[in-house]
């Protein structure tokens, strides 16, 4: 963003490095992050294919990972393509995620504004808060079966505690200052909600999402690992028992890939939307 | 009976229900202000002059006693009496201009062409020209604050109420301030009322400068502000001026040596 002429209270570059976030990524951190990877990727050639000291059966080698990812690419795996694997697992994170903010944006929102709302649901919350999502996935199972339903509702539980509290506090922490401003400038309480309370809450919404977020796709894949007949959880689960190892780590490493892919997505998103947040 | 007239205000914090302890705020405040004046409040920090505005403004009432604003009670906020505060509080997703054409959009102004020409007036007379696409945090302090005043005046305020607006700029960027808000006054002519802390802040802008005790805040004295209009930065050098410069300064330290309980003479510490 250009900054205006004259302005009092410019960061220096050297500052936002050190204070900045993810915002503020310099060339030397991406400098240390292709790094590391590299380093990663250097040990693994060189303890299974150099100096062959670990064993393949443990850890296959880039290259034989590689070879067997066209493999799969081109004949796919148990009956549906790599591709499939992959879209049925999203899918099914996107469909719970999606739900799962629909539902818990607006409770948070009525959370956050009342306080008759939040005494009523913050005991179930807070009860429902220490549990593991994984560990509701038997249970669920045992309502819904074990097809669509069941994992959709794992996911759907899953990212709906971080958005709804991160929602309602957002609600609640609108600064007064803001909403005294706008009340002075002849906002009533409908314009209020949809011009100050619902803007000024975006910054706290998106962070509830980022993480319901990755805790869906997180938590798609372990739902996949008790009984499904695609996706990459399914992947995983079919390869180790056929010993297939090399389908295991691809599928593993596809896993990592999407994920960063989608925190990129959702990060430029956020940018793009609260523009604001971390500039003052 | 004055345009604005306060009588017998007190207020206690915490009693609304809320738990905490109990803090007597204003004691017995009494002060009226005319159509068109700039009244200046001055006191020490803490002593209740945000409260005050609060109260006119219409966020807070009255615990006991009157407020009346053109011979009726205010209960609650109003655009007529305006509010700028000491942070600008912009909406920083909006831009200026948005900003600036909050008041007449959600109070659905229907003539929102007009409305759009008086902001780009406003914003021209504040320095703001060209700044209309820029947002909040791509702005310097002082242009933050003009913003805020531009978004008030757009809804034609009959009152505006000031709370340190300029407290947080340096000194050049408030004397400029100072000397734009004269001027927008001499335009307007709204009825003002600037709380500050800063003594020559008071005297270059008001008419009447009324200076409160420490908390419990209480009108301590009222001083009228003889210096003709309009005003340059010269009136500070005047006889006049340095004088009523003394004597401000004279009463505050004295209450701050209450607050802190200083002792009165420092010299005995040294030697003695
Ligand atoms: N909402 C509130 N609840 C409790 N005490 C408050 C509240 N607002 C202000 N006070 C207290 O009232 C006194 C006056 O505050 P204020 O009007 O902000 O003073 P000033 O603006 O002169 O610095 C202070 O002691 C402050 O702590
Ligand atoms: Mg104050």
């Amino acid at each position: 963003m250009p900054s205006a002429n004259g302005s009092d209270k410019e960061i220096q570059p050297m500052t936002r490095s050190i204070i900045g976030g993810a915002a503020a990524f310099s060339n030397s951190t991406y400098f240390y992050s292709a790094l590391s990877v590299s380093m990663l990727f250097l040990i693994w050639i060189g303890t299974t294919q150099w100096l062959a000291v670990v064993s393949t059966k443990l850890l296959p080698s880039p290259v034989s990972l590689f070879n067997e990812f066209l493999v799969i690419s081109r004949s796919g795996y148990a009956g549906t393509t790599l591709l499939g694997n992959i879209l049925a697992s999203f899918f099914r994170m996107v469909l719970g995620f999606t739900l799962s903010a629909a539902v818990a944006i607006p409770v948070g929102i009525a959370m956050g504004m009342s306080g008759k709302v939040r005494g009523f649901l913050a005991p179930i919350f807070n009860g429902l808060r220490p549990v593991p999502s994984i560990g509701l996935i038997p249970l669920m199972v045992l309502w819904f079966g074990i097809g669509q339903t069941s994992k959709v509702a794992v996911i759907f539980l899953a990212s709906f505690l971080f958005v709804v509290l991160n929602t309602a506090e957002g609600v609640r922490s609108v600064p007064v200052g803001l909403m005294r401003a706008a009340a002075n400038l002849g906002a009533g309480r409908v314009q209020m909600f949809w011009r100050v309370v619902l803007p000024a809450s975006l910054p706290a919404i998106f962070t509830g999402l980022k993480t319901g977020l990755a805790v869906s796709w997180a938590v798609v894949v372990a739902a996949e690992l008790l009984g499904a007949q695609r996706g990459l959880g399914f992947m995983i689960e079919d390869a180790a028992t056929f010993y297939r190892i090399k389908v295991v780590y691809i599928g593993l490493i596809l896993i990592g890939l999407i994920g960063i892919a989608m925190t990129a997505a959702i990060n430029a998103l956020e940018r793009r939307i609260v523009h604001w947040v971390g500039k003052s | 009976m004055a345009y604005l007239e306060i009588s017998g205000v007190d207020k206690v914090f915490g009693t609304d229900g809320k738990p905490g302890q109990k803090v007597l705020a204003l004691e017995g405040i009494n002060f009226a202000v005319e159509q068109g004046e700039i009244y200046a409040l001055l006191g020490p920090s803490g002593c209740g002059k945000s409260t005050i505005l609060e109260i006119v403004a219409g966020f807070e009432r009255p615990t006991r006693g009157t407020v009346l604003f053109d011979g009726a009670r205010i209960t609650g906020p109003e655009p007529e009496r305006a509010m700028v505060f000491q942070q600008p509080n912009l909406f920083p997703w909006l831009t200026v201009i948005d900003n600036v054409m909050f008041g007449p959009r959600v109070q659905g102004q229907s003539d929102m062409r007009a409305a759009a020409k008086r902001a780009g007036h406003l914003l021209e007379i504040c320095g703001l020209g060209g700044f209309e696409k820029r947002y909040p945090y791509q702005l310097s302090g002082g242009m933050r604050q003009r913003v805020a005043i531009v978004r008030v005046l757009m809804n034609n305020p009959r009152v505006l109420l000031m709370d340190e607006p300029f407290g947080a700029l340096d000194a050049l960027t408030r004397l400029t301030m100072q000397e734009l808000l004269l001027a927008i006054w001499g335009e307007l002519k709204p009825t003002i009322i600037f709380v500050t802390h800063d003594v020559d802040e008071a005297l270059f802008l008001a008419d009447r400068v009324g200076v409160m005790s420490r908390r419990p805040g209480r009108m301590k004295r009222e001083v009228g502000v003889e210096i003709g209009r309009p005003r340059d930065v010269d009136v500070m050098i005047t006889p006049k001026f340095t004088a009523l410069k003394s004597m401000l300064i004279h009463e505050l330290r004295n209450e701050a040596q209450a607050t802190d309980g200083a002792p009165q003479d420092h010299t005995k510490i040294l030697t003695g």
